[in-house]
Protein backbone atom coordinates (compact mmCIF):
# COMPACT_ATOMS: atom_id res chain seq x y z
CA UNK A 1 0.00 0.00 0.00
CA UNK A 2 3.28 2.14 -0.05
CA UNK A 3 2.70 5.57 2.00
CA UNK A 4 -0.44 7.14 2.14
CA UNK A 5 -1.50 9.62 4.59
CA UNK A 6 -5.09 10.71 5.22
CA UNK A 7 -6.98 12.93 7.10
CA UNK A 8 -10.46 13.86 8.54
CA UNK A 9 -11.90 13.89 11.62
CA UNK A 10 -11.23 10.49 13.60
CA UNK A 11 -7.81 10.62 11.94
CA UNK A 12 -7.14 14.46 13.27
CA UNK A 13 -7.69 12.96 17.47
CA UNK A 14 -5.37 10.48 16.61
CA UNK A 15 -2.16 12.80 16.50
CA UNK A 16 -4.30 15.34 18.90
CA UNK A 17 -2.08 15.68 22.39
CA UNK A 18 -2.45 12.97 24.95
CA UNK A 19 -3.67 13.53 28.55
CA UNK A 20 -0.70 14.00 31.28
CA UNK A 21 -0.60 10.73 34.09
CA UNK A 22 0.43 7.71 32.15
CA UNK A 23 1.67 8.83 28.88
CA UNK A 24 3.70 5.78 27.55
CA UNK A 25 0.59 3.96 28.01
CA UNK A 26 -2.19 6.85 26.58
CA UNK A 27 0.37 6.92 23.43
CA UNK A 28 0.32 2.79 23.17
CA UNK A 29 -3.39 2.86 23.36
CA UNK A 30 -3.93 6.00 21.15
CA UNK A 31 -1.74 4.59 18.37
CA UNK A 32 -2.62 0.73 18.48
CA UNK A 33 -6.32 1.19 18.18
CA UNK A 34 -6.20 3.58 15.51
CA UNK A 35 -4.16 1.16 13.98
CA UNK A 36 -6.59 -1.64 15.09
CA UNK A 37 -9.56 -0.04 13.70
CA UNK A 38 -8.19 0.45 10.57
CA UNK A 39 -7.73 4.50 11.03
CA UNK A 40 -4.16 4.24 10.19
CA UNK A 41 -3.33 2.14 7.32
CA UNK A 42 -0.83 -0.95 6.75
CA UNK A 43 2.61 -0.03 5.69
CA UNK A 44 1.88 3.84 6.68
CA UNK A 45 4.80 5.59 7.42
CA UNK A 46 4.18 7.74 10.78
CA UNK A 47 5.51 10.82 11.47
CA UNK A 48 9.44 11.08 12.75
CA UNK A 49 9.75 10.71 16.33
CA UNK A 50 10.24 14.88 16.80
CA UNK A 51 7.10 15.87 14.71
CA UNK A 52 4.94 12.87 16.30
CA UNK A 53 5.86 13.36 20.05
CA UNK A 54 5.50 17.35 19.49
CA UNK A 55 1.86 16.43 18.13
CA UNK A 56 0.75 14.56 20.85
CA UNK A 57 2.38 16.55 23.16
CA UNK A 58 4.95 14.15 24.49
CA UNK A 59 8.65 14.12 25.09
CA UNK A 60 10.68 12.14 22.52
CA UNK A 61 11.79 9.55 25.16
CA UNK A 62 8.16 8.75 25.88
CA UNK A 63 7.35 8.17 22.23
CA UNK A 64 10.24 5.74 22.05
CA UNK A 65 9.01 3.80 24.94
CA UNK A 66 5.63 3.78 23.43
CA UNK A 67 6.65 3.07 20.44
CA UNK A 68 8.82 0.05 21.21
CA UNK A 69 5.63 -1.25 22.86
CA UNK A 70 4.16 -1.23 19.58
CA UNK A 71 6.90 -3.08 17.67
CA UNK A 72 6.41 -5.88 20.66
CA UNK A 73 2.80 -5.95 19.69
CA UNK A 74 3.54 -6.24 15.97
CA UNK A 75 1.39 -2.89 15.31
CA UNK A 76 4.31 -1.16 13.93
CA UNK A 77 7.84 -2.06 12.31
CA UNK A 78 10.54 0.43 12.42
CA UNK A 79 13.36 0.13 9.18
CA UNK A 80 16.47 2.10 9.66
CA UNK A 81 18.32 3.80 6.93
CA UNK A 82 17.42 5.92 4.12
CA UNK A 83 13.93 5.81 3.75
CA UNK A 84 13.94 4.41 6.91
CA UNK A 85 11.18 5.40 9.86
CA UNK A 86 8.09 3.77 11.93
CA UNK A 87 5.77 2.13 9.46
CA UNK A 88 2.30 0.62 10.58
CA UNK A 89 1.77 -3.23 10.34
CA UNK A 90 -2.23 -3.88 10.43
CA UNK A 91 -3.52 -7.63 11.39
CA UNK A 92 -5.71 -8.56 8.78
CA UNK A 93 -8.36 -8.70 11.24
CA UNK A 94 -8.12 -7.48 14.90
CA UNK A 95 -7.05 -9.89 17.43
CA UNK A 96 -8.83 -11.35 20.42
CA UNK A 97 -6.10 -11.67 22.16
CA UNK A 98 -4.30 -8.19 21.72
CA UNK A 99 -7.65 -6.70 22.01
CA UNK A 100 -8.16 -8.60 25.65
CA UNK A 101 -4.46 -7.18 26.49
CA UNK A 102 -5.55 -3.65 25.12
CA UNK A 103 -8.66 -3.61 27.09
CA UNK A 104 -6.56 -4.78 30.49
CA UNK A 105 -5.09 -1.44 30.05
CA UNK A 106 -8.16 0.15 31.38
CA UNK A 107 -9.35 -0.13 34.67
CA UNK A 108 -13.11 -0.83 35.04
CA UNK A 109 -13.54 2.80 36.70
CA UNK A 110 -11.98 4.42 33.54
CA UNK A 111 -14.25 2.24 31.52
CA UNK A 112 -16.99 3.52 33.31
CA UNK A 113 -16.32 6.95 33.25
CA UNK A 114 -15.68 6.59 29.18
CA UNK A 115 -19.21 5.23 29.29
CA UNK A 116 -20.60 8.14 31.15
CA UNK A 117 -18.72 10.84 28.97
CA UNK A 118 -20.63 8.59 25.94
CA UNK A 119 -23.75 8.47 26.98
CA UNK A 120 -23.84 11.82 27.83
CA UNK A 121 -22.79 12.55 24.35
CA UNK A 122 -25.05 10.52 22.92
CA UNK A 123 -28.09 11.18 24.84
CA UNK A 124 -27.43 14.71 24.37
CA UNK A 125 -27.34 14.58 20.59
CA UNK A 126 -30.26 11.61 20.27
CA UNK A 127 -32.49 14.73 22.53
CA UNK A 128 -31.08 17.82 19.95
CA UNK A 129 -31.72 15.39 16.51
CA UNK A 130 -35.46 14.54 18.22
CA UNK A 131 -36.04 18.68 18.10
CA UNK A 132 -33.90 19.63 15.24
CA UNK A 133 -34.02 16.07 12.58
CA UNK A 134 -36.75 16.53 9.85
CA UNK A 135 -36.53 13.24 8.20
CA UNK A 136 -34.36 13.50 5.16
CA UNK A 137 -31.73 13.75 8.08
CA UNK A 138 -32.64 10.07 9.16
CA UNK A 139 -31.47 8.59 5.85
CA UNK A 140 -27.89 8.32 6.75
CA UNK A 141 -28.61 6.47 10.03
CA UNK A 142 -30.88 4.54 8.22
CA UNK A 143 -28.71 3.08 5.86
CA UNK A 144 -25.83 2.51 8.57
CA UNK A 145 -28.37 0.61 10.85
CA UNK A 146 -28.68 -1.45 8.01
CA UNK A 147 -25.41 -1.62 6.79
CA UNK A 148 -24.40 -2.99 10.54
CA UNK A 149 -26.68 -6.21 9.92
CA UNK A 150 -24.55 -6.92 6.57
CA UNK A 151 -20.91 -6.22 8.36
CA UNK A 152 -18.83 -9.06 8.33
CA UNK A 153 -16.19 -8.82 10.59
CA UNK A 154 -15.93 -7.06 14.15
CA UNK A 155 -13.55 -4.22 13.29
CA UNK A 156 -16.05 -3.63 10.34
CA UNK A 157 -19.01 -3.70 13.22
CA UNK A 158 -17.10 -1.50 14.93
CA UNK A 159 -16.54 1.12 12.38
CA UNK A 160 -19.79 1.26 11.51
CA UNK A 161 -21.10 1.36 14.65
CA UNK A 162 -19.14 3.96 15.37
CA UNK A 163 -20.41 5.92 12.99
CA UNK A 164 -24.35 5.91 13.90
CA UNK A 165 -22.98 7.43 16.52
CA UNK A 166 -21.00 9.91 14.72
CA UNK A 167 -24.09 10.73 12.21
CA UNK A 168 -26.25 11.19 15.65
CA UNK A 169 -24.30 13.93 16.51
CA UNK A 170 -24.20 15.02 13.55
CA UNK A 171 -28.22 14.92 12.99
CA UNK A 172 -27.79 17.31 16.24
CA UNK A 173 -26.64 19.78 14.04
CA UNK A 174 -23.59 20.12 16.94
CA UNK A 175 -20.06 20.50 15.51
CA UNK A 176 -18.80 20.15 18.52
CA UNK A 177 -20.59 17.17 19.82
CA UNK A 178 -19.88 15.34 16.58
CA UNK A 179 -15.85 15.93 16.72
CA UNK A 180 -16.09 14.91 20.50
CA UNK A 181 -17.84 11.67 19.23
CA UNK A 182 -15.51 11.04 16.62
CA UNK A 183 -12.49 11.21 19.13
CA UNK A 184 -14.47 9.20 22.03
CA UNK A 185 -14.96 6.83 18.87
CA UNK A 186 -11.24 6.23 18.80
CA UNK A 187 -11.13 5.69 21.81
CA UNK A 188 -13.65 2.91 22.05
CA UNK A 189 -13.75 1.91 18.96
CA UNK A 190 -11.37 -0.74 18.91
CA UNK A 191 -12.27 -2.40 22.37
CA UNK A 192 -15.83 -2.49 20.80
CA UNK A 193 -14.56 -5.31 18.34
CA UNK A 194 -14.88 -7.70 21.45
CA UNK A 195 -18.56 -7.45 22.18
CA UNK A 196 -19.59 -6.75 18.10
CA UNK A 197 -18.11 -10.10 17.21
CA UNK A 198 -21.03 -12.08 18.64
CA UNK A 199 -24.17 -11.97 15.76
CA UNK A 200 -26.58 -11.97 18.80
CA UNK A 201 -25.47 -8.61 20.12
CA UNK A 202 -24.96 -7.37 16.79
CA UNK A 203 -28.86 -7.83 15.88
CA UNK A 204 -29.76 -6.09 19.66
CA UNK A 205 -27.49 -3.14 18.77
CA UNK A 206 -29.26 -2.78 15.58
CA UNK A 207 -32.75 -2.80 16.89
CA UNK A 208 -31.54 -0.53 19.40
CA UNK A 209 -30.46 2.08 16.71
CA UNK A 210 -33.44 1.38 14.83
CA UNK A 211 -35.43 2.43 18.15
CA UNK A 212 -33.04 5.85 18.81
CA UNK A 213 -33.93 6.30 15.09
CA UNK A 214 -37.92 5.79 15.91
CA UNK A 215 -37.67 8.10 18.63
CA UNK A 216 -35.81 10.93 16.92
CA UNK A 217 -38.25 10.76 13.63
CA UNK A 218 -41.50 11.17 16.32
CA UNK A 219 -39.47 14.39 17.81
CA UNK A 220 -39.91 12.27 21.35
CA UNK A 221 -36.58 14.14 22.62
CA UNK A 222 -36.94 12.68 26.00
CA UNK A 223 -37.17 9.12 24.71
CA UNK A 224 -34.85 9.34 22.23
CA UNK A 225 -32.17 10.37 25.05
CA UNK A 226 -32.95 7.82 27.38
CA UNK A 227 -33.02 5.10 24.57
CA UNK A 228 -29.64 6.17 22.99
CA UNK A 229 -28.27 6.84 26.54
CA UNK A 230 -29.37 2.74 27.16
CA UNK A 231 -27.60 1.89 24.60
CA UNK A 232 -24.19 3.14 24.99
CA UNK A 233 -24.73 2.46 29.11
CA UNK A 234 -25.14 -1.69 27.65
CA UNK A 235 -22.08 -1.54 25.55
CA UNK A 236 -19.69 0.00 28.13
CA UNK A 237 -21.84 -2.73 30.68
CA UNK A 238 -20.21 -5.84 28.45
CA UNK A 239 -16.95 -4.19 28.06
CA UNK A 240 -16.58 -3.86 31.74
CA UNK A 241 -17.88 -7.72 32.43
CA UNK A 242 -15.20 -8.81 30.48
CA UNK A 243 -12.54 -6.87 31.73
CA UNK A 244 -13.73 -7.95 35.00
CA UNK A 245 -13.39 -11.98 34.13
CA UNK A 246 -9.89 -11.67 33.66
CA UNK B 1 -41.23 43.70 -7.28
CA UNK B 2 -43.92 40.85 -6.87
CA UNK B 3 -46.11 40.84 -3.72
CA UNK B 4 -48.34 38.63 -2.51
CA UNK B 5 -50.85 38.95 0.74
CA UNK B 6 -48.73 42.14 2.52
CA UNK B 7 -50.23 44.44 3.99
CA UNK B 8 -50.46 47.80 1.08
CA UNK B 9 -49.86 51.59 1.83
CA UNK B 10 -46.29 53.21 1.52
CA UNK B 11 -44.54 51.83 5.20
CA UNK B 12 -45.71 48.67 4.08
CA UNK B 13 -44.03 49.14 0.46
CA UNK B 14 -40.93 50.31 2.56
CA UNK B 15 -40.54 47.37 4.48
CA UNK B 16 -41.22 45.00 1.72
CA UNK B 17 -38.89 47.11 -0.30
CA UNK B 18 -36.06 46.19 2.52
CA UNK B 19 -36.70 42.78 2.94
CA UNK B 20 -36.02 42.08 -0.85
CA UNK B 21 -33.28 44.20 -0.21
CA UNK B 22 -31.41 41.45 2.14
CA UNK B 23 -32.96 38.90 0.15
CA UNK B 24 -31.10 40.03 -2.76
CA UNK B 25 -27.48 40.49 -0.84
CA UNK B 26 -27.94 37.28 0.52
CA UNK B 27 -28.71 35.90 -3.05
CA UNK B 28 -25.55 38.41 -4.45
CA UNK B 29 -23.27 37.11 -1.52
CA UNK B 30 -23.78 33.35 -2.14
CA UNK B 31 -23.56 33.71 -5.81
CA UNK B 32 -19.99 34.95 -5.60
CA UNK B 33 -19.31 31.85 -3.97
CA UNK B 34 -21.29 30.03 -7.03
CA UNK B 35 -18.68 31.65 -9.45
CA UNK B 36 -15.97 30.08 -7.69
CA UNK B 37 -18.05 26.72 -8.39
CA UNK B 38 -18.73 27.41 -11.91
CA UNK B 39 -15.17 28.28 -12.69
CA UNK B 40 -14.01 25.00 -11.38
CA UNK B 41 -16.57 23.38 -13.11
CA UNK B 42 -15.39 24.94 -16.32
CA UNK B 43 -11.87 23.90 -15.05
CA UNK B 44 -12.43 20.63 -14.57
CA UNK B 45 -14.47 20.31 -17.87
CA UNK B 46 -12.12 21.31 -20.06
CA UNK B 47 -9.29 19.23 -18.43
CA UNK B 48 -11.12 16.31 -18.61
CA UNK B 49 -12.57 16.45 -22.04
CA UNK B 50 -8.96 17.26 -23.10
CA UNK B 51 -7.85 14.20 -21.72
CA UNK B 52 -10.44 12.15 -23.40
CA UNK B 53 -9.74 13.43 -26.59
CA UNK B 54 -5.88 11.31 -26.13
CA UNK B 55 -7.87 8.65 -26.17
CA UNK B 56 -7.03 7.62 -22.38
CA UNK B 57 -9.26 7.74 -18.94
CA UNK B 58 -8.07 10.31 -16.53
CA UNK B 59 -6.12 9.57 -13.39
CA UNK B 60 -5.40 11.89 -10.08
CA UNK B 61 -2.31 13.13 -11.35
CA UNK B 62 -4.03 14.95 -14.27
CA UNK B 63 -5.95 16.88 -11.52
CA UNK B 64 -3.10 18.33 -10.44
CA UNK B 65 -3.47 21.02 -13.31
CA UNK B 66 -6.73 22.62 -11.43
CA UNK B 67 -4.83 23.51 -8.72
CA UNK B 68 -3.47 26.86 -9.51
CA UNK B 69 -7.33 28.19 -10.16
CA UNK B 70 -8.49 26.22 -6.53
CA UNK B 71 -5.86 27.94 -4.96
CA UNK B 72 -6.55 31.28 -6.32
CA UNK B 73 -10.48 31.05 -5.63
CA UNK B 74 -9.79 29.91 -2.26
CA UNK B 75 -7.26 32.82 -1.25
CA UNK B 76 -9.88 35.50 -3.44
CA UNK B 77 -13.05 34.48 -2.45
CA UNK B 78 -13.59 35.28 1.62
CA UNK B 79 -16.46 32.93 2.22
CA UNK B 80 -15.01 30.01 0.38
CA UNK B 81 -12.72 27.79 3.24
CA UNK B 82 -12.64 24.29 0.68
CA UNK B 83 -13.16 24.40 -3.12
CA UNK B 84 -12.70 21.51 -5.13
CA UNK B 85 -13.55 18.64 -7.56
CA UNK B 86 -15.70 15.56 -6.29
CA UNK B 87 -14.94 12.42 -8.73
CA UNK B 88 -17.52 10.33 -9.25
CA UNK B 89 -16.74 6.87 -8.32
CA UNK B 90 -15.07 4.81 -11.51
CA UNK B 91 -13.79 7.74 -13.39
CA UNK B 92 -10.49 8.09 -12.62
CA UNK B 93 -8.14 5.31 -14.21
CA UNK B 94 -5.78 4.76 -10.91
CA UNK B 95 -8.29 5.09 -8.20
CA UNK B 96 -12.02 3.66 -7.02
CA UNK B 97 -12.44 7.19 -5.47
CA UNK B 98 -11.28 10.86 -5.07
CA UNK B 99 -11.49 14.02 -3.59
CA UNK B 100 -9.36 17.07 -5.41
CA UNK B 101 -10.20 19.34 -2.49
CA UNK B 102 -8.34 21.93 -0.97
CA UNK B 103 -9.08 24.01 2.18
CA UNK B 104 -7.51 27.09 3.95
CA UNK B 105 -6.77 26.82 7.62
CA UNK B 106 -7.06 30.02 10.29
CA UNK B 107 -3.55 30.81 9.56
CA UNK B 108 -4.64 31.25 5.59
CA UNK B 109 -2.45 28.67 4.92
CA UNK B 110 -3.92 26.21 1.91
CA UNK B 111 -3.61 22.40 2.22
CA UNK B 112 -5.04 19.48 0.54
CA UNK B 113 -7.11 16.50 2.10
CA UNK B 114 -6.50 13.72 2.13
CA UNK B 115 -9.38 11.38 2.91
CA UNK B 116 -9.30 7.66 3.65
CA UNK B 117 -11.43 6.33 1.05
CA UNK B 118 -10.41 2.54 1.35
CA UNK B 119 -13.99 0.49 1.88
CA UNK B 120 -11.36 -1.97 4.00
CA UNK B 121 -10.53 0.60 6.72
CA UNK B 122 -12.45 3.39 6.46
CA UNK B 123 -16.60 3.70 7.49
CA UNK B 124 -16.51 6.68 5.33
CA UNK B 125 -15.37 5.74 2.23
CA UNK B 126 -18.49 6.65 -0.18
CA UNK B 127 -19.58 9.77 -0.04
CA UNK B 128 -22.31 9.58 -2.94
CA UNK B 129 -25.19 9.63 -0.23
CA UNK B 130 -24.24 13.22 1.07
CA UNK B 131 -26.77 16.01 -0.79
CA UNK B 132 -23.59 18.09 -2.09
CA UNK B 133 -22.91 15.20 -4.09
CA UNK B 134 -25.92 13.70 -4.79
CA UNK B 135 -28.57 16.59 -5.54
CA UNK B 136 -26.61 18.10 -8.76
CA UNK B 137 -25.92 13.89 -9.70
CA UNK B 138 -29.66 13.73 -9.61
CA UNK B 139 -31.09 17.13 -10.92
CA UNK B 140 -28.13 18.24 -13.34
CA UNK B 141 -28.00 21.56 -11.62
CA UNK B 142 -26.27 23.07 -9.45
CA UNK B 143 -27.13 23.18 -5.41
CA UNK B 144 -26.80 24.22 -2.12
CA UNK B 145 -26.59 21.31 0.70
CA UNK B 146 -26.79 22.29 3.95
CA UNK B 147 -26.43 23.84 6.89
CA UNK B 148 -25.26 20.49 8.09
CA UNK B 149 -22.30 19.03 10.19
CA UNK B 150 -19.65 17.59 7.82
CA UNK B 151 -17.79 15.37 9.49
CA UNK B 152 -15.97 14.06 6.49
CA UNK B 153 -13.86 16.64 5.49
CA UNK B 154 -13.75 19.63 7.66
CA UNK B 155 -15.31 19.20 11.40
CA UNK B 156 -17.47 22.13 10.69
CA UNK B 157 -20.66 23.36 10.27
CA UNK B 158 -21.36 24.05 6.70
CA UNK B 159 -22.94 25.19 3.63
CA UNK B 160 -21.99 23.38 0.37
CA UNK B 161 -22.23 24.56 -3.14
CA UNK B 162 -22.03 22.39 -5.69
CA UNK B 163 -22.64 21.89 -9.68
CA UNK B 164 -22.11 19.07 -11.59
CA UNK B 165 -19.35 17.99 -13.89
CA UNK B 166 -20.55 16.80 -17.32
CA UNK B 167 -18.53 15.76 -20.68
CA UNK B 168 -20.42 15.01 -23.72
CA UNK B 169 -23.70 14.47 -21.59
CA UNK B 170 -22.07 11.91 -18.98
CA UNK B 171 -21.52 12.52 -15.18
CA UNK B 172 -18.47 13.24 -14.17
CA UNK B 173 -18.02 14.31 -10.14
CA UNK B 174 -19.31 17.38 -9.05
CA UNK B 175 -17.33 20.59 -8.80
CA UNK B 176 -18.29 22.57 -5.00
CA UNK B 177 -17.08 25.12 -2.24
CA UNK B 178 -17.41 24.71 1.05
CA UNK B 179 -18.94 27.84 3.47
CA UNK B 180 -18.27 27.64 7.05
CA UNK B 181 -21.71 28.47 8.73
CA UNK B 182 -19.97 30.98 10.91
CA UNK B 183 -18.65 32.93 7.89
CA UNK B 184 -21.90 32.82 6.04
CA UNK B 185 -23.58 34.23 9.27
CA UNK B 186 -21.08 36.97 9.75
CA UNK B 187 -21.97 38.48 6.32
CA UNK B 188 -25.52 37.59 6.83
CA UNK B 189 -25.87 38.58 10.32
CA UNK B 190 -25.73 42.69 9.60
CA UNK B 191 -27.90 42.37 6.68
CA UNK B 192 -30.61 40.21 8.67
CA UNK B 193 -30.21 43.24 12.06
CA UNK B 194 -30.87 45.92 9.60
CA UNK B 195 -34.43 44.85 9.29
CA UNK B 196 -37.00 45.95 12.24
CA UNK B 197 -38.18 42.63 13.40
CA UNK B 198 -36.48 39.15 14.09
CA UNK B 199 -35.16 37.79 10.96
CA UNK B 200 -33.82 34.67 9.87
CA UNK B 201 -32.64 33.05 6.77
CA UNK B 202 -34.53 29.78 5.93
CA UNK B 203 -33.46 26.40 3.74
CA UNK B 204 -35.52 24.46 1.30
CA UNK B 205 -36.30 22.33 3.99
CA UNK B 206 -36.96 24.57 6.76
CA UNK B 207 -33.47 24.36 8.26
CA UNK B 208 -32.27 27.84 9.62
CA UNK B 209 -29.11 29.12 8.25
CA UNK B 210 -28.32 32.43 10.02
CA UNK B 211 -30.61 34.36 12.20
CA UNK B 212 -30.99 37.36 14.40
CA UNK B 213 -33.86 35.73 16.19
CA UNK B 214 -32.83 34.79 19.67
CA UNK B 215 -35.97 32.46 19.48
CA UNK B 216 -34.98 30.41 16.62
CA UNK B 217 -31.32 30.11 16.11
CA UNK B 218 -29.23 28.44 13.31
CA UNK B 219 -29.37 24.99 13.01
CA UNK B 220 -33.29 24.85 14.27
CA UNK B 221 -36.07 24.06 12.33
CA UNK B 222 -38.97 26.53 11.28
CA UNK B 223 -42.14 23.82 11.12
CA UNK B 224 -45.33 24.68 9.19
CA UNK B 225 -44.27 26.49 5.85
CA UNK B 226 -43.55 25.01 2.66
CA UNK B 227 -40.34 26.53 2.03
CA UNK B 228 -39.45 24.48 -0.94
CA UNK B 229 -42.66 25.71 -2.58
CA UNK B 230 -41.73 29.86 -1.68
CA UNK B 231 -38.53 28.86 -3.67
CA UNK B 232 -40.07 27.01 -6.35
CA UNK B 233 -42.86 30.16 -6.82
CA UNK B 234 -39.89 32.63 -6.77
CA UNK B 235 -42.46 34.77 -4.69
CA UNK B 236 -42.93 36.39 -1.14
CA UNK B 237 -45.62 34.56 0.83
CA UNK B 238 -47.15 34.69 4.04
CA UNK B 239 -47.48 31.72 6.44
CA UNK B 240 -48.97 31.60 9.95
CA UNK B 241 -48.09 35.37 10.74
CA UNK B 242 -44.72 35.03 8.85
CA UNK B 243 -43.46 36.75 5.53
CA UNK B 244 -41.57 34.59 3.56
CA UNK B 245 -39.40 36.61 1.42
CA UNK B 246 -37.58 34.45 -1.43
CA UNK B 247 -33.32 34.84 -2.32
CA UNK B 248 -33.22 35.21 -5.33
CA UNK B 249 -31.14 32.42 -7.50
CA UNK B 250 -30.34 30.65 -3.99
CA UNK B 251 -32.62 28.26 -2.21
CA UNK B 252 -32.67 30.61 1.18
CA UNK B 253 -35.52 32.04 2.11
CA UNK B 254 -35.97 35.18 4.09
CA UNK B 255 -38.77 34.86 7.50
CA UNK B 256 -39.55 37.60 9.02
CA UNK B 257 -42.97 38.53 10.98
CA UNK B 258 -45.78 39.65 8.76
CA UNK B 259 -46.55 43.58 9.12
Amino acid sequence: MGQHQTDGGARKAVFAPVDSGARVTAVVRRIGDAIELGLLADGEQLPGETELAGQLGVSTVTLREALMALRQQGLVVTRRGRGGGSFVSSPEVPDRERLTERLRGWSPEELRDLGDHWAALSGTAAHLAAERTEDHDLDQLRRTTEELRGAPDAAARSRVYGRFHVELAAAAQSARLTREQVALQTEIGALLCLVLGDDEYREEVADRHRSVISAVQDGAHASARELAERCVRDATARLIALRLAR
Amino acid sequence: MSRSTAPSGPAAATLDAAEEYVAARVGHALEAVFDAVAATRADTAALLARVAAEGRRPVTADLAALRPGLHLRLTRQELVSGVGFVAAPGVLADVPAWLEWWQSDACGDVRPLLLDLDPRTSAYSDYTHWDWFALPRDTGRRAVAGPYVDYLCSDEYSLTLSAPVEVGGRFLGVAAADVYLRHFEAAALPLLRGLPGPARLVNARGRVAASADPAQLAGSLVKGPDFGAVLESGRPGTFGGMRLVPCRGVPLVLVVAAG
